[in-house]
């Protein structure tokens, strides 16, 4: 049988085959429209003037506007939880990486003792509620100054950011051969040197996807930042949660802000796909 | 004497890390075992009452009813979400064309925050002007209440849920089953049997424990909900839609009442525990069979 070429042999040869795979194409192509469909709607309804974003039934067809978006551009507030957003972003990715590039190299390359306690305590931290953390860190954030500050917020994200960094870099360095870095050791490198010049510059498409992963999830994130901050740190989906009022009345002021706060989560999930499905598929088979 | 030079410095690698999780995860559920057995209401009162918060809690019905409503939307959003995205892992599976941005427009809903997926369904879910109960009409169905009443509010959110994490699993599956061995596929296949004994006999096997890994994740982020709730119908009608997260917030936030609301995510906690060790047991045990 080895004569017969493989891809006669897994073509459709069977009408039960023809079959499945027609329905597979229409059962993908529902899924698409069920996942799409949503954010299509959404966006049309920010592009749509107050009369027509109310109309009854709803307008599929209508005169394009960007009047929520000019008005959203004067909301002060808006705009500086986006920026906020974006500090705070910054600053937990630094953080995460400066914590866990070190961690999953010694944890990978050295002994550590109680290093199985360490991995328990990052499950734990990571899967625990965030009201369990929150709740007894906002008097702790009151008493020294933490509270509503950028680099309070970026900290608390640690508890979460901190061992999914740590799952995803350990599996990355553990790609690379011990061989070479303890051949670098015998020359005389120092482990700080190995981390540096070999580690970091060969597992950059995996850092990538860890820092990707993870300013998904602080951008994203609310309950924590609903509990430690108050105005001037306050994040994007905060304040996208102000427009919650808004439902009944001004359609076009929720959904543009809505666009804006998913807005450079799109466009990661267009450039960066494929290492955000390493990340999250690695994620997933660590944890 | 090189030995525990090296040990040293592997103290110094992880010490940052200790230092941070200490403070952001030892700390707090340190303090916060101890504001659960006081009746601290953020300001100066704050006496012991030994297990008192506990017992209460125990006692009250809308506590239960509150992790009845989380239990019933977990269980239900986890089922649902796994067996669609699994569903759908296999079918995509099937296809002869390049998948890449099948997979990137499907993952789309992951990357929008739960505050934003509450809001666009409030939009979508309006029982007077949504587009969800005008879509329904055309098929004769309709019009709902959606998050108005009682009896919708929580299969809503779950629905919502659906929309918004289904794409998780799909991802890790399709991956599970791109990583499958090719040769006893291809053997099966040259031997006759049918792709569902394929399915069932060959990959399904080889799936079980990622599928559990899944089922695990799923279920412990179910069980945390909060963002979807909040932003929806903030546990209403009546306390219908509240879980845990939400009512914890309100006990803390709204009622001041920290200690009620500490040993409430104290006892809550050690659900997810029980719940995260009994699937991981579970999942040894299937690796060992």
């Amino acid at each position: 049988m080895t004569f017969i070429p493989a891809s006669l042999m897994t073509g459709p040869t069977r009408p039960g085959t023809v079959l499945a795979t027609g329905w597979a194409y229409i059962f993908t192509g529902i899924m698409l429209l069920f996942s799409l469909f949503p954010v299509y709607w959404v966006l049309a309804t920010s592009l749509k003037t107050k009369r027509d974003g109310l109309a009854n039934p709803p307008l599929w067809i209508f005169d394009p506007t960007t009047a929520n978006y000019l008005k959203l551009w004067t909301h002060e507030t808006f705009k500086s939880t986006f920026i906020n957003s974006v500090i705070v972003t910054v600053i937990g990715i630094a953080l995460s990486l400066a914590i866990a590039i070190p961690t999953a190299y010694a944890i990978v390359r050295m002994k550590v003792r109680g290093q199985n306690l360490v991995g328990a305590w990052l499950i734990l931290a990571y899967m625990l509620p965030e009201f369990l953390f929150v709740l007894p860190m906002f008097s702790f954030y009151q008493w020294t100054g933490l509270y509503d500050t950028h680099v309070g917020l970026a900290l608390m994200y640690q508890v979460h950011v901190l061992p999914l960094s740590i799952w995803l870099l350990s599996s990355f360095f553990r790609e690379i051969n011990p061989a070479i870095d303890e051949a670098a050791r015998m020359e005389g490198a120092s482990h700080l040197q190995v981390l540096m010049k070999i580690y970091i510059p060969c597992t950059l498409p995996g850092l990538m996807a860890t820092v990707i992963l993870n300013a998904i999830w602080i951008w994203n994130e609310l309950a924590i930042a609903l509990g430690l901050t108050f105005s001037k740190a306050q994040t994007v989906t905060l304040g996208v949660t102000s427009f919650r009022g808004y439902a009944a009345l001004d359609w076009g002021a929720m959904t543009a802000a809505s666009i804006v706060a998913i807005f450079p989560m799109l466009v990661f999930a267009v450039i960066a796909q494929r290492h955000i499905v390493k990340g999250l598929t690695l994620g997933a088979v660590k944890g | 004497m090189l030995k525990s030079l090296n040990n040293a410095s592997a103290f110094w690698f992880i010490l940052p890390c200790l230092l941070v999780l200490a403070l952001t995860s030892l700390y707090p559920i340190g303090f916060g075992v101890v504001v659960s057995l006081t009746n601290w209401n953020w300001g100066n009162q704050f006496d012991y009452v030994g297990l008192s918060n506990f017992t209460t809690l125990l006692g009250d019905g809308e506590f239960w009813t509150v992790l009845k409503n989380t239990l019933v939307f977990a269980t239900s959003a986890t089922i649902i979400e796994v067996a669609l995205g699994f569903y759908l892992a296999t079918q995509v599976d099937k296809l002869s064309i390049r998948t890449d941005l099948i997979r990137a427009l499907i993952m789309l809903p992951l990357m929008v925050s739960g505050i934003v997926v509450a809001l666009m369904s409030k939009v979508m879910f309006d029982p007077f002007l949504g587009i969800v109960n005008q879509l329904l009409g055309v098929f004769g169905l309709g019009p709902s209440a959606f998050y108005g009443a009682v009896a919708t509010a929580m299969p809503s959110i779950i629905a919502v849920d659906v929309w918004w994490q289904t794409a998780f699993v799909f991802i890790i599956l399709l991956a599970g089953l791109h990583g499958l061995p090719r040769s006893p596929i291809e053997a099966a296949r040259v031997e006759g049997a049918s792709e569902f004994i394929i399915f069932w006999r060959i990959k399904m096997p080889m799936l079980r424990s990622l599928l559990v890994t899944v089922i695990i994740i799923r279920a412990i982020d179910t069980l945390k909900v909060f963002d979807i709730v909040f932003g929806t119908t903030g546990g209403g009608p009546q306390i219908a839609t509240e879980v845990v997260q939400t009512f914890v917030y309100r006990t803390a936030y709204s009622y001041q009442q920290i200690g009620k609301a500490m040993a409430t995510i104290i006892l809550f906690s050690l659900l997810i525990l029980i719940v995260a060790l009994a699937l991981q047991m579970l999942q040894q045990r299937m690796e060992e069979k």
